[in-house]
């Protein structure tokens, strides 16, 4: 008998497309449905203990840090505008870092806002939020001499802060990209000072540095051109859906009417 | 006539097809076979995780027996990062790492042991001619009370002689290779007490427990009583207790006959190594007032182990200090206990390596990056360890003078 190929390709196409007019009906449902304005759930339900009981470790400025009586940083304003938002009071249960996921498994707190990067291998554990802030790499050069690949450095100088993280990622890159020149120091600002005097040509330092040094030379229009993704979020307990999806939420209403960026800008 | 509804329609279509594929199946059967065999064979072709045979035995070179690192080898999924990582602590100098050895892995139900994880930490460990010190600790489900919503650190009461008998079996199994065991870690801070408010005669009770069938499974073994987080709580903290006020309640529940050595842990945070103690500090030197408290309860000649050191050198942390420091204020910890503490067997630096990224400030107490990189922490221990020359022209001088 002669193969007819046709007979084989008809059906399966038939299929396929039966199987994706389901699935766009089943978008469009789920699209429909979100669009339904309802009343969310009562806020008992949301937060059982009638307050929004924040985990923070108050170690880490400028997000958060701790006075003797009191907490302050980007991470507790944004626990405080979430709140504020949700219509409940808030509280700050300031602990170390290893304690931070442990203590959302225990109900010690309904979410954790504490500078972490999410992290995938906990997503059996917990529910992340939308990023507020990327912490990542940063190439930070001159106007003149803008740097937008790390390939462009082939060549040039690069300074970073001798043993730190971005020293380790210059070497990595130079055992993948043309050779270029390193110029370790003591400190970050030192590398972000050799760029700005005209004695390197570019320097791999973290965001949060970068924007910090920025605020000390407001007249000095550095160029920073993201390199490595770090993304802060919030976390809840992955049981905890419906407080996950108020916090969510809240959190990309404050990103989009510009309050998450104007509380970023107050700290970095 | 009757309309069919759009749901019958979609049921027979799919049926039709499905007695359309099953006569094309008859027709073309040898092509399907075919189709699976070359795809057995790609999947042959895919390459297999590296292995990791054992070597010649080894042997470590240093000149510095004090230098010993706490590696993190027990959640490593393939078998030669757990080689390469105790190959690199040798070739750094150290002759004992510290290993955590989960009790919730080994016996993942009642009486039902699975040594695998940790036979092949201890077989390249032995390889590599590295001692072991082992600290035993996490609770199994079915150990625990409402095991949902308890942390893998809650020990009931009642489940103290359940993991009094784990740790007979483990020092039994590897009796003459692992000789140190470490009861639980930092017992002081109610999340590793399982959220429990912290309790030092509750802990007297687990070394207790522990110690005779431990030695009667093993008589060399030594039982180290667990390090305590350095830690100012006060008492009644939620979140902990001062060590130096819980090691006092420790041997006020009358403890000191249930351990054999003391294991502690000290940080120097942003203090240098040589910066006096004071019970309202936390740094290196803290570790001399733990040592007092020894020396109170007329305990002097037991030995202590430093199973946790260094610093941090994360630019955030407020208890970070920058890397060039971090680098010079090991080395220099390594100095003073060699000189000034005849009591001290070894001082362990937390920690070599994890297997992954935390993506936060604890990756920064790691000498190797994740990928095997070593920071210059590392390259600095092993000159130290090993006796070789280290250059100091480390960095430049900061542009403009």
């Amino acid at each position: 008998m002669a193969a007819r190929p046709w007979r084989l390709i008809l059906p399966a196409l038939a299929l396929a497309i039966t199987l994706w007019l389901w699935a766009l009906a089943g978008v469009l449902f789920v699209l429909r449905w979100n669009a339904v304005e309802r009343p969310g759930p009562p806020l008992k339900e949301l937060f059982p203990y009638g307050e929004m009981r924040v985990g923070v470790d108050a170690s880490y400025p400028p997000f958060a840090a701790a006075t003797a009586d009191d907490l302050f940083g980007l991470d507790i304003d944004l626990g405080r505008a979430i709140a504020e938002r949700l219509g409940v009071p808030v509280r700050f249960v300031n602990m170390g870092y290893d304690g931070l996921y442990d203590s959302l498994k225990a109900d010690q707190v309904d979410v954790v806002i504490s500078a972490l990067v999410i992290d995938y291998s906990r997503a059996n554990d917990v529910l992340y939020t939308i990023p507020y802030y990327n912490a990542g790499f940063v190439l930070v050069s001159r106007a003149d001499r803008p740097f937008t690949t790390i390939n462009e450095l082939s060549g040039y100088t690069l300074a970073f802060e001798f043993g730190s993280d971005a020293d380790t990622l210059a070497r990595a890159w130079l055992r993948r990209i043309p050779p270029f020149e390193t110029r370790p120091y003591e400190l970050p600002a030192y590398a972000l000072d050799a760029v700005r005097l005209g004695q390197a040509d570019a320097a791999l330092v973290d965001a949060t540095a970068a924007r910090l040094y920025g605020r000390d030379f407001p007249g000095w229009n550095m160029q920073m051109q993201p390199v490595t993704d770090s993304l802060y979020a919030a976390a809840v307990r992955i049981d905890r859906g419906k407080t996950w999806e108020a916090i969510n939420y809240t959190l990309q209403t404050l990103a989009d009417d510009g309050t998450l960026a104007a509380l970023v800008e107050r700290w970095l | 006539m009757v309309k069919p509804r759009p749901f019958s329609v979609i049921i027979q279509t799919m049926l039709k097809l499905r007695s359309r594929f099953w006569r094309l199946f008859r027709v073309y059967w040898l092509w399907f076979v075919r189709a699976g065999i070359v795809w057995l064979i790609l999947v042959r072709l895919a390459p297999a995780p590296p292995r990791a045979p054992l070597g010649p035995q080894q042997v470590v070179e240093t000149v510095k027996p004090q230098v010993c690192v706490h590696t993190r080898l027990i959640d490593e999924v393939y078998e030669w990062k757990i080689q390469r990582s105790l190959q690199m602590a040798r070739e750094m100098g150290a002759d004992t790492v510290v290993e955590f050895f989960p009790w919730a892995y080994a016996e993942p139900a009642r009486g039902q042991y699975n040594w695998t994880s940790f036979d092949r930490i201890i077989k390249h460990a032995r390889n590599q001619g590295l001692h072991i010190i082992a600290r035993m600790g996490l609770v199994p489900a079915w150990a625990r009370e409402d095991a949902e919503n308890s942390t893998l650190n809650y020990l009931p009461d009642e489940s103290f002689d359940e993991f009094a008998a784990f740790v007979a079996a483990f020092t039994g199994r590897y009796a003459g290779v692992v000789d140190h065991i470490i009861i639980w870690n930092e017992p002081n801070l109610s999340f590793e007490w399982g959220y429990r408010a912290v309790d030092p005669a509750g802990y007297a009770r687990l070394l207790e427990a522990v110690y005779a069938p431990a030695h009667a499974a093993n008589p060399n073994v030594v039982i180290l009583a667990a390090p305590l987080a350095p830690t100012l709580e006060p008492p009644g903290s939620p979140n902990g207790l001062n060590d130096l006020l819980y090691l006092e309640a420790l041997y006020q529940a009358g403890a000191a006959p249930y351990f054999d050595a003391l294991a502690i842990h000290t940080y120097g945070f942003t203090e240098a190594p040589e910066a006096p103690p004071a019970p309202d500090a936390l740094n290196f030197r803290r570790a001399e007032l733990l040592r007092q408290i020894m020396e109170h309860y007329d305990d002097p000649a037991r030995p202590v182990y430093i199973t946790e050191s260094g610093w941090n050198d994360h630019p955030r942390w407020t208890k970070a200090v920058r890397p060039s420091l971090r680098v010079a204020y090991t080395v220099n910890a390594f100095k003073w206990a060699e000189a000034n503490w005849p009591w001290l067997d070894k001082l362990c630096i937390w920690a070599l390596r994890y297997p992954i990224s935390t993506r936060s400030y604890p990756d920064n107490f790691t000498l190797l990056t994740a990928d095997f990189e070593p920071k210059p922490i590392f390259t600095a221990i092993q000159a130290y360890a090993r006796g070789w020359q280290e250059s100091d022209d480390l960095w430049l001088p900061a542009p403009g003078g």
